[in-house]
């Protein structure tokens, strides 16, 4: 059983050298390697999947006289229109809202959706399966559906226009998050907190001292996740934010534009790319723990 | 595991003063760990549904104090309105074309980039990067290479000698907004291939060695094993795509004439249902049956989780029953 499992286990991300026994099945995946055919086809999708990038970074160092020019490349590069692009929507205190915002919300989240994940996959109680049905169906309703009514709600409470929203969904957990942490913690042995419980310790110390150190991959996962949803959102800030405090992505989506409302293409597309970097950043940083925390969900 | 796990507080245990023993009872630990999320979810989710709900029998301005009841009224008007109903069959069209190119997208992809080949890293991280980046850079990026005069579409289509299309106003711009979403088809291979290491060694080596061809052992050997997460990806996808807003919004081409964020003229053709609501809300001041269209679209997306569990659910193969792994 062993014998035939350690090939499969390196499937993942080993080479051959890690498998010893060289089985028909390794072989076959060797040949598998070599076919031309599976390397031009990923390569060709990742080359238009690339594309979009490519043309936006152009677009981004034309100057503004050659943006309709018939030609592919412009003659000069226009560094300034990154600069330009910051001057022309109050760029770096939007960044500090979104930066701000994302994170506040994230960290939030990760910890909040960790407990909670962690309570319905290791305690029990009264209701614990109407409860999670409950979890399950929330991730049905569409956040539009809440977040109108929302809005209402909020601006009688004067909490519109404020920052105080965000740290309230941050701290009731994402649906999703709370479904992957539980997933992940109810794959851990049961001996682990038992154990813990005999030696006398609260749930709350295992939860800290024996979980969560062991789920940095999914932390990781959660925060990227949330972090992501701040930032890339547009509706929540466009409903409860003003021009004073509002995120980036309201800026660069609706500020690149003359007087009569025509877009700034060149600005846009210098204001999308500083408003991207930071998210492909913080993937490119965090990718292998991403991975890894969907990869030990046992999603199965 | 248990070893370890003993060995680095079980030396504390002779010493230890009896009070630090007395535990909370269990379903009090549980209620506390899931109360941020219970709490949370009473009062940001479960409480405005509620509101809405109301709102939906009234026929409310967002003004007044007073909220007159109209009871189904609003219900009655949504369900047999034109205008709302070809909004709703635009999304449900919308959700046919990407959801099953995404679904398939991904698997084809993740089983492609699952082979080893030299520079597989790099490659499952460029495939993978549009679906990190956020929709509203996503809309824009692509509103910038379909623009008339200086997209980069035109260009090519250049030079084939095509003459430039207007690509952002009239019925194109709905083609549009699906290269939009189709451009994030690997969004799904995190988690395919994440899938596919759970598949079995030993029933592909017995397929292969009974001569299954690729196909088969995709049908029969692959497919079960991650039907569970295929179908979970399903849902998730229709759910995400029927909510499709942003976007639609993005790809106007003059946006926000009312200073920043206020849209007015988003072209009839992306005229998809949460813009329709959007709409009726911030443009028209009809809360009501804006509420009244939010609570239809909810059973709508029971509706089609419902029956995507009917249909796919029947086919998914549970090696181990889910809700009983840890009772």
């Amino acid at each position: 059983m062993t014998a035939v499992k350690n090939p499969a286990r390196g499937t993942g991300a080993a080479f051959p050298g890690q498998v010893p026994a060289a089985s028909l099945r390794g072989r076959a995946r060797r040949l598998a390697g070599r076919s031309p055919l599976a390397v031009t086809v990923a390569v060709l999708v990742a080359v238009i999947l690339t594309l979009p990038f490519v043309t936006l970074i152009i677009s981004a160092l034309t100057p503004a006289s050659q943006m309709g020019a018939d030609r592919w490349l412009p003659t000069s590069l226009r560094w300034a229109n990154f600069t330009d692009a910051t001057r022309y929507i109050p760029f770096w205190s939007m960044t500090r809202s979104s930066v701000f915002l994302s994170s506040l919300f994230a960290v939030l989240t990760t910890f909040s959706s960790a407990l909670t994940g962690y309570g319905f996959a290791r305690l029990r109680g009264p209701g614990k399966r109407i409860l999670f049905a409950l979890l399950i169906g929330t991730m049905m309703v569409p956040p539009i559906v809440t977040l109108i009514p929302t809005y209402l709600l909020f601006s009688d409470y004067k909490l519109v226009g404020t920052y105080w929203p965000w740290v309230l969904w941050g701290a009731a957990g994402t649906p999703y998050a709370i479904f992957l942490y539980r997933q992940y913690f109810s794959s851990f042995p049961k001996e682990l907190s038992e154990a813990a419980v005999i030696d006398g310790a609260g749930q709350l110390r295992i939860f800290c001292q024996v979980f969560l150190p062991l789920s940095r991959p999914l932390l990781v996962t959660a925060f990227v996740l949330g972090f992501n949803s701040v930032w890339g959102d547009f509706i929540a800030p466009d409903l409860f934010l003003n021009q004073s405090n509002t995120t980036l992505a309201v800026g660069v989506a609706s500020g690149y534009q003359n007087t009569q409302g025509y877009p700034l293409y060149n600005l846009l597309a210098g204001g999308a790319v500083l408003y991207v970097v930071p998210v492909i950043l913080l993937f490119l940083f965090a990718q292998r723990s991403y991975v890894r925390g969907f990869a030990t969900t046992g999603l199965k | 595991m248990t070893v370890t796990a003993m060995s680095s507080s079980g030396a504390a245990v002779p010493g230890r003063p009896p009070g630090r023993r007395r535990r909370l009872p269990g379903w009090l630990a549980f209620y506390g760990f899931i109360s941020p999320w219970l709490i949370g979810t009473a009062a940001l989710t479960l409480f405005p549904v509620g509101y809405a709900v109301y709102l939906s029998f009234t026929d409310w301005n967002g003004m007044t104090s007073f909220k007159p009841w109209v009871g189904l009224a609003n219900y009655q008007q949504v369900l047999t309105s034109g205008d709302t109903m070809s909004t709703l069959s635009k999304t449900l069209l919308l959700t046919a074309v990407v959801v099953p190119v995404t679904i398939v997208g991904s698997l084809l992809l993740a089983m492609l980039l699952n082979r080893r080949m030299r520079g597989r890293g790099v490659l499952r991280t460029l495939i993978y990067l549009p679906a990190v980046v956020p929709p509203v850079a996503s809309a824009l990026i692509w509103k910038v290479i379909f623009d008339r005069n200086s997209g980069a579409a035109n260009r090519l289509l250049g030079l084939f000698n095509v003459n430039p299309v207007s690509w952002l106003t009239g019925g194109n711009v709905f083609i549009v907004l699906i290269v939009v979403l189709l451009w994030a088809l690997g969004s799904g291979i995190i988690i395919d291939l994440a899938a596919l290491q759970t598949v079995p060694a030993e029933q592909l080596e017995a397929a292969r060695v009974d001569g299954a061809g690729p196909y088969r052992r995709l049908r029969h050997v692959i497919l079960p094993a991650i039907s569970p997460i295929l179908l979970f990806q399903t849902v998730l996808t229709v759910i995400t795509t029927l909510q499709t807003f942003i976007p639609a919004i993005l790809l106007s081409p003059v946006s926000s004439a009312g200073g920043l964020g206020v849209f007015t003229n988003i072209p009839p053709a992306n005229d998809v249902y949460m813009v329709d609501v959007y709409e009726q809300f911030f443009n028209y001041s009809r809360y009501g049956y804006g509420s009244a269209m939010l609570v239809v679209f909810f059973f709508v997306i029971v509706a089609m989780t419902a029956l995507i569990f009917r249909f796919l659910g029947r086919s998914v193969f549970y090696a181990v029953d889910p809700t009983k792994v840890h009772e």
